[in-house]
């Protein structure tokens, strides 16, 4: 039996198509292929690829999220003189989408660090036009949002839940996401509180989860405490 | 630093308690902006532009959302670490693609025994199936078998299509250097399906 890997075909191309879509073709080129395109079913095919791909990173990825992570990573990279420039800029599209706002930024010492050399959660927050990352013993400000990141290294599952004196709220359960989570929170509470990163290779009941204690066995927990 | 009761504080500052691991306290890393304040819009630019092409990459190479993720934040990092190269190729598709496709074809070279059984799959699936299957995952499994350099001229020409040519142009090798790795590629596929592969004028 013979089988049929591909390649390009007679005018067909997948970059091609892609470059036409991205703008990147021009003059005789772009004539070619925009009339090729016009009647070829592999093309068209394609085409249908490409706008799937749009759907699934605004489904899986949206811009805010994306952009956190971003930020988080070249963050990590702080001897790299660009990351350094970058990383607030990233940071603050990620929580806000806020292009050209004026922008924050303090080198701090948060409570949310690594656990098992690899797992790790960090949480940023916005406060009117400034956008940083959460530092130990830093007041949340009223009405502040507070955006998540996970770095889950491995782990399957994750759940994040907000404990309050005799109150927890479920912020996040479900799959261990790699960067900030979609959603970000507002804590309207006062005094003290604790939000707890479970990060399992296990599903993790986010709504038992009070304490530390009550995280599957063999899991890691990150604590952040949250003041006002 | 807050000791749980019961728990054994460990040196590197972490808890352990009934065989959790907790971590409280440390440093984040450095990531102060020394200089003047920056538009976000390139990188929602960048965004808009190519991140849908390279998240289908990464999920087609790595079949694995979260990974896929992961990786696309990873190229992005060195898209923006390398802006100058990125504005200076002559096609931004096709460069940031083969960041993308270099970043995951890595991240399976470490993995490589995962993606050999995946080939494995792909062989035993072979024996008893009288359909063609979908030439493009059938292409992704066969990459295992290829030497490096073979993998990503594989991926330009199957995937991208790109001409041999363009393949040549793009990687900065000779046409007979790119003819010779897809024959490579084509061989390893061959040997490793025991069938005969079409596809490739060589």
């Amino acid at each position: 039996m013979n089988l049929d890997l591909g390649g390009p075909g007679a005018g067909c191309s997948a970059m091609r198509v892609r470059r036409l879509l991205a703008g990147e073709l021009s003059g005789v080129e772009k004539e070619r292929t925009e009339a090729h395109v016009e009647g070829c079913e592999r093309c068209a095919a394609v085409r249908q690829e490409i706008a799937a791909e749009r759907e699934a990173l605004r489904r899986d990825v949206p811009f805010p999220q994306f952009a956190a992570a971003v930020a988080e990573k070249l963050a990590r990279r702080p001897q790299h003189r660009f990351a350094t420039r970058w990383a607030p800029l990233a940071a603050a599209a990620g929580v806000a989408l806020i292009a050209g706002t004026l922008l924050v930024r303090r080198p701090v010492e948060t409570e949310t660090v690594r656990a098992k050399g690899a797992a790790s959660a960090r949480l940023f927050i916005q406060d009117g036009k400034e956008v940083r990352e959460l530092s130990a013993g830093d007041a949340v400000p009223e009405g502040a949002r507070l955006l998540l990141s996970l770095r889950p290294a491995g782990r399957k599952r994750a759940a994040a839940v907000l404990v309050e004196a005799g109150e927890t709220s479920v912020i996040y359960q479900g799959r261990a996401v790699n960067g900030t989570l979609p959603q970000a929170f507002e804590w309207t509470g006062k005094g003290v509180a604790t939000l707890l990163v479970v990060l399992s290779d296990s599903a993790v009941d986010a709504k038992s989860i009070r304490s530390v204690a009550d995280a599957p066995r063999g899991a890691d927990v990150l604590t952040v405490t949250l003041r006002r | 630093m807050r000791v749980l009761a019961g728990g054994v504080l460990l040196e590197d500052g972490a808890v352990t308690v009934r065989g959790l691991r907790v971590v409280v306290g440390g440093r984040a890393g450095d990531v102060a902006a020394p200089g003047a304040p920056m538009s976000a819009g390139l990188l929602a630019e960048l965004y808009e532009k190519h991140a849908a092409a390279v998240y289908g990459r990464c999920r087609y190479l790595l079949r694995d959302d979260a990974e896929a993720m992961d990786a696309l934040q990873d190229v992005f990092v060195k898209v923006l670490q390398a802006l100058p190269e990125f504005r200076a190729a002559a096609s931004a598709s096709t460069w940031i693609l083969r960041i993308a496709t270099h970043h995951c074809l890595n991240l399976l070279r470490a993995r490589k025994a995962l993606w050999r059984e995946q080939l494995r799959t792909a062989q035993a699936e072979r024996r008893h199936e009288t359909e063609a299957p979908d030439r493009r995952e059938l292409v992704r499994v066969l990459l295992s078998a290829a030497p490096e350099e073979a993998q990503e001229v594989a991926v330009l020409y199957f995937v991208d299509e790109l001409t041999q040519a363009e393949i040549a142009q793009e990687m900065g090798r000779s046409l007979p250097t790119v003819r010779k790795r897809l024959r490579e590629f084509l061989s390893c596929a061959r040997e490793a399906l025991g069938i005969e592969l079409e596809g490739a004028d060589l």
